[in-house]
């Protein structure tokens, strides 16, 4: 059938692009972004209390501030750095196509992802919980079998959920904010994310409160592109100064503080 | 620097899924093709006919939804209806706001269409001795649809490649199931193309069958 064949053709030509476009380079970013005079970093904007944009439109956070920091490193000057917006599903694609340097926006470490990304020492350890309206008699994951439990599209909950509570149906969104206006508007009767954003969710909004005990917790790692050792590198050694300097506390105490009962620091 | 490895295997794992979701596309703006051209049919119908209020009413609703952005709409049905307490399931939330949408912009095409219709056959139509209802059945509409035809094969079209959007309310459709392959095995150049090779497909498949319509329809006596 010709429409078959069209499509067939499409695919072709698909792959014709596939080959002749130079993929993004493996090689340097660390010279790249010292030539260029700026890092171009991919932060949350829906996440706190990593990454939000406050009341005048300024990205704040903890990785905010990260990559402040980095910027700093690099340039003498915190605000050689570019803020790209990024969620949980479209990051790694940004920093595959070379549209930013680096992920700093709450990436956990699994082996999946470490096949496609270089991934930085852990610089945050975050479990999930469970998000649900004041009224909810729900009170842990076996609770959740049969209910419908939004997740973020993309994000590490939408596998645990599928394997821990298999019998749960998932509503995924691309964003957190979607994730809480469906339990707001009873259109999920849960929402599981990264413990820390949940509880920081829940502070801010009345209506809502967490509940069940932390669960799978894995750490954050800050990701560039796959084989770049030599910015990777660079990256642990900031981290490290960090820790060294009292920097990562004061972040901690600054972000963490009223949370920290609930968090494992490393 | 190493030549890009287009992996046929990411494709092929995710093909049971892509269909799936191809599925739901093709269910879900089949249902509002036929939905909108009626409803866009009707609504042009009255803006011709009746008095100034349904028409100010309808060219109230067509701008509306031609002036603002088809995402909006969606998440207008789908997060703010239900706080107003109008809670519609997620297709219907979807689906409703598709029509709407494609809807305005038929009721136009059709509108368009009844105005193009020369003056000389009204008057033909009432000196033959035809009623106003015989009058528009076999006179008027024959010729506003078939005025009407290019424009409103490219707004169905549209209806097709804008379906993708109703992905954001978690519908399973072609373009959420590409986005949850490719959000878990990175593979964002297969399965984007995958995907846009399936859009092709269904999108050649409408034309065709919009063609076969229009050769029935022109070859038909008015």
């Amino acid at each position: 059938m010709n429409i078959v064949r069209r499509g067939i053709l499409m695919l072709l030509a698909t792959v014709l692009i596939a080959a002749l476009t130079v993929p993004a380079s493996a090689q340097s970013t660390l010279e790249a972004v010292k030539k260029r005079g700026k890092l171009i970093a991919g932060v949350k904007t829906d996440f706190p209390p990593f990454g939000t944009v406050d009341a005048s439109g300024k990205n704040v956070g903890f990785d905010v501030d990260v990559a402040h920091r980095f910027a700093k490193a690099l340039f003498n000057d915190e605000q050689q750095v570019e803020l790209v917006a990024v969620t949980s599903g479209n990051r790694i694609p940004f920093l595959q196509s070379g549209k930013i340097d680096i992920i700093i926006a709450t990436v956990t470490i699994t082996d999946e992802r470490r096949q496609v990304v270089e991934f930085s020492d852990s610089y945050f350890m975050s479990g999930s919980l469970i998000l649900v309206p004041k009224a909810s008699t729900v009170k842990s994951l076996d609770d959740l079998g049969g209910k419908t439990v939004a997740v973020v599209q993309g994000a590490i909950q939408d596998k645990d959920v599928e394997q821990l509570q298999p019998k749960a149906n998932r509503l995924k969104y691309g964003k957190v904010s979607e994730a809480v206006l469906a339990v707001k508007g009873g259109r999920a009767d849960a929402y599981v994310h990264d413990d820390i954003v949940i509880l920081s969710l829940a502070r801010e909004n009345a209506d809502l409160k967490v509940v069940g005990k932390t669960f799978v917790p894995r750490p954050y790692g800050i990701a560039v592109r796959k084989g770049d050792t030599e910015f990777i590198n660079w990256v642990n050694a900031e981290l490290r100064k960090m820790h060294g300097d009292g920097t990562y506390d004061r972040l901690w105490k600054t972000y963490f503080a009223d949370a920290e009962q609930f968090l494992i620091k490393p | 620097m190493t030549a890009y490895s287009f992996e046929w295997s990411a494709v092929l794992r995710g093909l049971p899924y892509l269909l799936e979701g191809a599925g739901l596309t093709i269910l879900i703006s089949g249902v509002a093709m036929v939905l909108a051209l009626v409803l866009g049919l009707a609504l042009a119908a009255i803006s011709q006919a009746s008095g100034r209020l349904a028409r100010s009413v309808v060219a109230a609703y067509v701008e509306i939804f031609r002036n603002t952005p088809l995402l909006i709409q969606i998440f207008i049905v789908y997060f703010g209806l239900p706080q107003l307490g109008l809670k519609l399931s997620p297709f219907l939330s979807g689906l409703s706001a598709l029509v709407l949408y494609a809807a305005a912009y038929n009721t136009e095409i059709f509108r368009a269409g009844l105005e193009a219709v020369p003056h000389g056959q009204f008057e033909a139509a009432r000196s033959a001795g035809l009623s106003e209802r015989q009058m528009l059945r076999y006179v008027i509409v024959p010729q506003a649809v078939r005025i009407s035809f290019p424009a409103l094969g490219n707004n169905l079209v549209s209806l097709v490649k804008n379906s993708s959007l109703v992905s954001t309310i978690g519908m399973v459709e072609l373009m959420f199931v590409a986005n949850d392959i490719s959000f878990n095995n990175f593979r964002t150049f297969e399965i984007y193309g995958a995907a846009a090779a399936m859009y092709v497909v269904i999108v050649l498949a409408l034309t065709r069958l919009l063609h076969a319509a229009e050769g029935r329809l022109l070859r038909a006596p008015a």
